[in-house]
This record gives C-alpha cells, structure tokens and sequence, in this order.
C-alpha cells in the first residue's frame, strides 16, 4: 500500500485540525480494561417502533455477561451508506465492529478486505436453512463474508377483482400478462395495464433483470460479460413493446417503487411488479385496493423460468473489530431463526429463512408469506461482482435508452457489453 | 502596533480563505493525478491519467454538452425575460413592494423543495402541465423533453433573480438622460438601445457571470426531477461527478471530472472579466 501520498497527510492533518478546533472527540468502541468490551452495531433505521430491536440487543447482552451492545443508526439513503462505510473501512476505522450490508456491497467490500470471514459461521446444514439466493450474495471467492438478515425480491401484483371479473387467471407467462392487460384495458377506463420501475436509476435494473433471466439470459457468466446475447434481446425487445403497445404506459420511464406503488394502490393499475413491502400498504384500513390484491411470482417467457431480482440487507463484521468474538456472537445472534422472527413481526421485514415461511404465527401475521416462499427460492442477487456499482451505472443509462426509444435494444446491449467488458477487464 | 505590519491585519482573512476555499481547491487538484480508490485499495499518483481517461470518455462529453445545452438556453431565456420584467416593473406604481417579494418567491424556494414541485408539474399522468395543455407528454421521461423541462424549472426560479438585479440598475440610471432624449423627440425603442441598454451592459454582464456560473454546476434540480436519466439525457458534468465520486467512490478520476467543470467556470469567468473590463472604459 502507498498511502503516504503529500495529499494525504495535508488531508489528515486539516482533519485533526479541525477536530482539534471542534473539540469532536468521537466516542470508539475501544477495549479497555476498565470497562466491559462494546459491541457496536451500525445499521439504517428500521421503520416502526424501535423497541422490539432494542429488547433483543438487551436479551443479547444478558445471554453474553460483559459485553455490551451499542446501536447505531446511519442515514436510509443507501448511497450515503455505503459512502460512510467505504471511507470508514478504507482508513482502517474500529469504531463500529457489526454492520448491515446491502446485498450488492458483499463482494466489493470483500475484495477490498474489509469484511471478516465468516464461513465457520455458515457450515453446509446452516446454508440450506437459507434461501439460495442470499447465500449466493453473501459469497466471494467460495468463501462467505456476512450473515443474510432480511431479504426482498421482485413479486407481481394483480388486481383479483378485474381479473376475475374477465375470467382470466393470474399470468404465468409473458404473454399471458399481455393478454390479460389488454383484455381488462378494454374495457376499464382510467386503469393501466402494467406498472413497474423504469427510471434510469438501480431499481430499473432489478426490473430488467427478471426479464433477462425469465428468458434465460445472463450478465454475467463465469466472470465474463454475456449481455449480447439472443434471450437478452428478446427480453429486452419485450421490454420495449410493453411501452410501445400500451399496456405500459410511456411515463414507466419516470418510476421509482413509491410512485409506482401509488399509482396501483389507488386502483389505477391492473399489474405491479414491486417489492413485498407493497403488501401491507395495499391491505391497511382506508385502502382503495384493500381485498382485492393478489400477488405470485413474476412471470417468465415460454420456455424460460420465472425470476426475481434479490434484495436485503446482511450483517458484516468490521475486519478490524476490536472485539471479533462477540461481534461475530452477535450477528449469528441477530440473523438466528428466533431473532429473524421477531424483526419480521414487529417490522414485516423478511427473513431468509427457509423454516419461518412455514412458522404459524408468522403465517397469521403475513398470510402472505406463503406466497412468497416460492419467490424467494428463486430470487437471484445481482451480477456479485467488486465492480457492481460502474457495471450497474451502465447498465441504467443502456437500458433506459432502450426503453426510451432512444437505441434499439441490439444496439443498447452492444454498447453495454462493450463498456461492462471495460470496467471489468 | 506600527504601520510595517499590515500583514498581521490581513492575516485572519486569509488563513480562513485559505482554509475553506484554496485548500480544499488545491486538494481536488492534487486527488485528480491520483488514482484513488477505497474500494480498489489505490492510492498512487498517475500524473494525468485521470485526464486522457477523461479525454476518451464518451459519457463524459455526453454530459459536457448537456451541461453546455443546458447552461446556453437557460441563461439566455433568463437575462432576456429577466431584462423584460424588468423594464416593466421598474417605473413607480402602488404595490410594487409587495409584487417585488411575490416575484422573489420561486427564487426564495430552496432548489430541493420547488423541484419536488415541478416533479408533480410534469407528472405525466395526473400532473397540471398536461392537464392545462391537454396533451400527455412523457415530460421527465423521453429524451426529448426531459432536459428542456429542467431548464424551464431553471428559467422559472432565476428569471425573478435576474429581473430584480436589473431593477437596480435600471434605478440608477439618471432621468435626465431619458428626459434629454424626450426633448430630442427620441422614441421609446431609440431611447432603449441608446440610453438604457448601453448604461446596462456592465451590470447584464455580472448577471450573467453569476448565471452562467450557477446554471454550469447545476446538480440539485435535474438530481430531484430525473436523476441524470432517461438515457444520460438529462446528465450533466456535475451530475457524473457525483455518480463517479460518490457512488462509484473512484476519488481520482471523479476529481478530475470536478476539475474539468471548475476550468470551464474559470475560462468563462475570464472571458466576461474581459468583456466587463471593456465595457467599463
């Protein structure tokens, strides 16, 4: 490492100056021999009451005589995460030992060697206890670097009412969906056929994702570059007609989640694609879709396999925590079945756990779990890759210029083999 | 304390700008002949690396003519709509206080907060633009339209800042002159090209420094209302910064992109001096 560049050490020093100035005199989760060693565990916020979080992390501490457990909370922006924790690791920082990952963050934090490893946490009979998709996203070079904690992946929504009204079945395929759009488009004023996330932004590459893969593309293979490719066309070209034939509309192009949420969650929209949150806002009090959602799997093109994109947050440990035991104890803590059971009733997030989607009282909780179990045995992380974050910025700007019209869709996955082969030459 | 050290009085100011705006100048500069990485664990100086990557960079012009696009029509639409407003509130009329303060609204409006508002304006399915126009244009969403909807966001909230500073000058101008060109049977337009535009110019010319300065960094505006896409269409040079520094978190070369817009800011900030300088003589 030459990190003794003349700019770093003017940066160091400005920042001790400044330090000096403030008086900033930041609390670290040091050892010492007075006082019992601290476990500090950063994660964003959870939405929702933050008691029941705070009762585990108590029950943690009784469990483990002298160690305690300090929780901290970053921003929910994902990008400024993982701004706080790359600069943070980079400079060797010990001040928080247990972490939350996003799924894409795994390998490049991995690489980077920032992440400890935690294969003996993870023996065979553990990994099968998780959904495959997780695990994969956890696993850099056959080794794995964080524990899965809460998972998402892509689901199709649909509107029981409409469909049962024109006596058509949830979609299964592709063409299905277009079918069954177009039929209840006919005749529904005011209702679109199909809504879901084509800003150019990291969203839209879920979205596109699940097409590439129900058609049996890939973007990755073995480490190469395969976004050329005849099923990605197709998928893509797919991708296109659904906006050129109306059964989603043009303005798809300016959607995140929410917006997209929103337009189906006041009945305007026969079919979402969107994450398992959705749920519980479609069927709280006052809803104008409340009862009349469904939701399956997304659908997949003939002779392909329905995909969804995974999503979720995993729990690190800081390769240079000062107290590695007790923080690797905690994040098996955290990710264990009693703990994943608790977070998914006091905060609907969803574990990766196999054996909670069959659990009663869950069950009763979110009747809709067991729908979602057979999602998430397919759900698949995004290319693992160090490089994901310059590979998915192409990626955004390819696809989005495909759907916009502005390149044809041969033209759009030329150009984005050509730059994604650049970035991770 | 004697007259040979005025230095000392100089001091304060200088340390403080030279610790919140040469330094950190400095320490782009330096960042953008490194290649650095957290992510990469780099950290070694490349010389000008950074800058023939840029060179060969295709979004990276792509951005630069967005940007350049962006900065020309909206300025324009803003010093000449802000001239016209100008000209009109100018003269003494009951209530000009109170219009004065409602005009400085839309700049008054933090960048954020207004362009959450247009994003609802163009909402092209339930938003007012296409309800009152009767059309269903993809506003943010098409190529076509999305960068030009930013910079009439833009012209919207600068307009009223350019339009006030003009009232200034225009104030300043003594009557007597348009009082002579009367009794010398000028017309209104003569009167303008003669007498106001001329005694203008040097103020037009810090507006549009202050304008074009503003409207090439742009960020926080087509951040909220597009994100830099449909298709990179809306991306501008210091949008790719972003993207580049922090969250692709590659230091370096995203110091190099910074750097990039700083010396076209620099050039066009020369060129006006220049231009200023000879209208003053």
């Amino acid at each position: 490492m030459t990190n003794h560049t003349p700019g770093r050490n003017c940066l160091i020093v400005a920042v001790l100056l400044l330090a000096a100035l403030f008086g900033a005199c930041k609390p670290s989760g040091e050892e010492s021999s007075s006082h019992p060693p601290v476990v500090v565990f950063k994660h964003s916020k959870l939405f929702g009451d933050p008691r029941p979080l705070a009762q585990l992390l108590a029950e943690f501490e009784r469990a483990n005589p002298g160690v305690r457990v300090r929780a901290e909370t970053l921003p929910a922006a994902s990008d400024a995460q993982h701004q706080y924790y790359a600069t943070n690791l980079a400079a060797g920082a010990a001040d928080f030992d247990v972490f939350a990952l996003d799924v894409i963050w795994v390998a490049e934090f991995a690489r980077a060697g920032w992440l400890r490893d935690l294969s003996h946490l993870l023996p065979a009979a553990e990994r099968e206890a998780f959904f495959r998709g997780p695990i994969e996203a956890v696993t850099w070079e056959g080794r794995a670097f964080a524990l899965p904690w809460f998972m998402d992946a892509g689901v199709l929504y649909y509107r029981k009412d409409l469909l049962d009204k024109n006596h058509l079945a949830p979609p299964r395929t592709w063409d299905e969906l277009l079918h069954a759009a177009r039929t209840v488009t006919r005749t529904e004023s005011g209702v679109h056929g199909f809504i879901w996330q084509g800003k150019q932004y990291e969203g839209l590459v879920c979205n596109a994702l699940e097409y590439l893969w129900s058609h049996g593309g890939e973007v990755l293979r073995n480490g190469q570059v395969v976004l050329d490719s005849a099923a990605n066309r197709a998928a893509l070209t797919f991708m296109r007609e659904l906006l050129t034939s109306g059964v989603t509309p043009e303005f798809v192009t300016t959607l995140t989640e929410e917006p997209a949420r929103e337009i189906f969650g006041r009945g305007a929209a026969l079919f979402l694609r969107n994450w398992p949150y959705a749920w519980r806002l479609f069927e709280q009090q006052g809803s104008a879709v409340r009862g009349k959602v469904g939701v399956s799997a997304l659908p997949h093109f003939i002779g392909g396999k329905s995909a969804a994109t995974l999503g979720g947050w995993q729990l690190g440990v800081n390769r240079h925590s000062r107290n590695p035991q007790a923080a690797e104890r905690l994040a098996q803590y955290l990710t264990s079945p009693a703990a994943q059971k608790v977070l998914a009733l006091a905060y609907g997030y969803n574990p990766p756990r196999r054996a909670l989607y069959e659990d009663p009282e869950l069950l009763a909780a979110q009747p809709f779990f067991a729908e979602l179990r057979a999602v998430y045995e397919r759900a698949r992380p995004r290319p693992v890759t160090p490089q994901y974050v310059r590979l998915s910025q192409v990626l955004q700007a390819e696809f989005s210029g495909a759907l916009a019209g502005l390149k044809s869709p041969s033209q759009a996955l030329i150009d984005a083999q050509r730059q994604a082969e650049a970035i991770l030459r | 304390m004697t007259r040979e050290h005025p230095g000392l009085f100089l001091a304060p100011a200088a340390v403080t700008l030279g610790a919140v705006a040469l330094f950190p100048a400095l320490a782009v500069l330096w960042l953008s002949l490194e290649e650095r990485s957290p992510l990469l664990a780099a950290a070694r100086f490349v010389g000008f690396d950074n800058y023939t990557r840029l060179i060969a960079d295709a979004r990276f012009w792509n951005a630069l003519a967005n940007t350049v696009y962006f900065s020309a029509v909206s300025v324009a639409l803003e010093v000449l709509l802000g001239l016209l407003v100008a000209l009109l509130l100018a003269r003494a009329f009951r209530g000009r206080a109170l219009l004065y303060s409602i005009i400085l609204l839309p700049w008054a409006i933090p960048t954020v907060v207004s362009a959450r508002l247009w994003e609802w304006l163009y909402n092209a399915d339930y938003g007012v633009l296409n309800y009152l126009l009767g059309t269903h244009v993809n506003w943010l969403g098409s190529p076509g339209w999305a960068l030009h909807a930013a910079i009439l966001m833009d012209v919207w909230k600068a307009t009223p800042f350019v339009a006030l500073l003009l009232i200034a000058g225009l104030q300043t101008i003594p009557r007597e002159l348009y009082q002579a060109a009367a009794l010398d049977g000028a017309g209104a337009w003569t009167t303008f090209r003669r007498i106001t535009l001329p005694l203008l110019v040097p103020l037009l010319l810090v507006v549009l420094v202050f304008r074009t300065i503003d409207a090439f960094r742009v960020f926080d505006a087509i951040y909220v209302l597009t994100g830099g896409g449909p298709a990179n269409s809306t991306e501008t040079v210091s949008i790719y910064a972003y993207k580049v520094l922090f969250q692709a978190l590659e230091f370096g070369y995203g110091s190099a992109v910074a750097v990039s817009v700083l010396a076209v800011v620099a050039l066009l900030t020369a060129v006006y001096a220049r231009l200023l300088r000879g209208s003053m003589t």
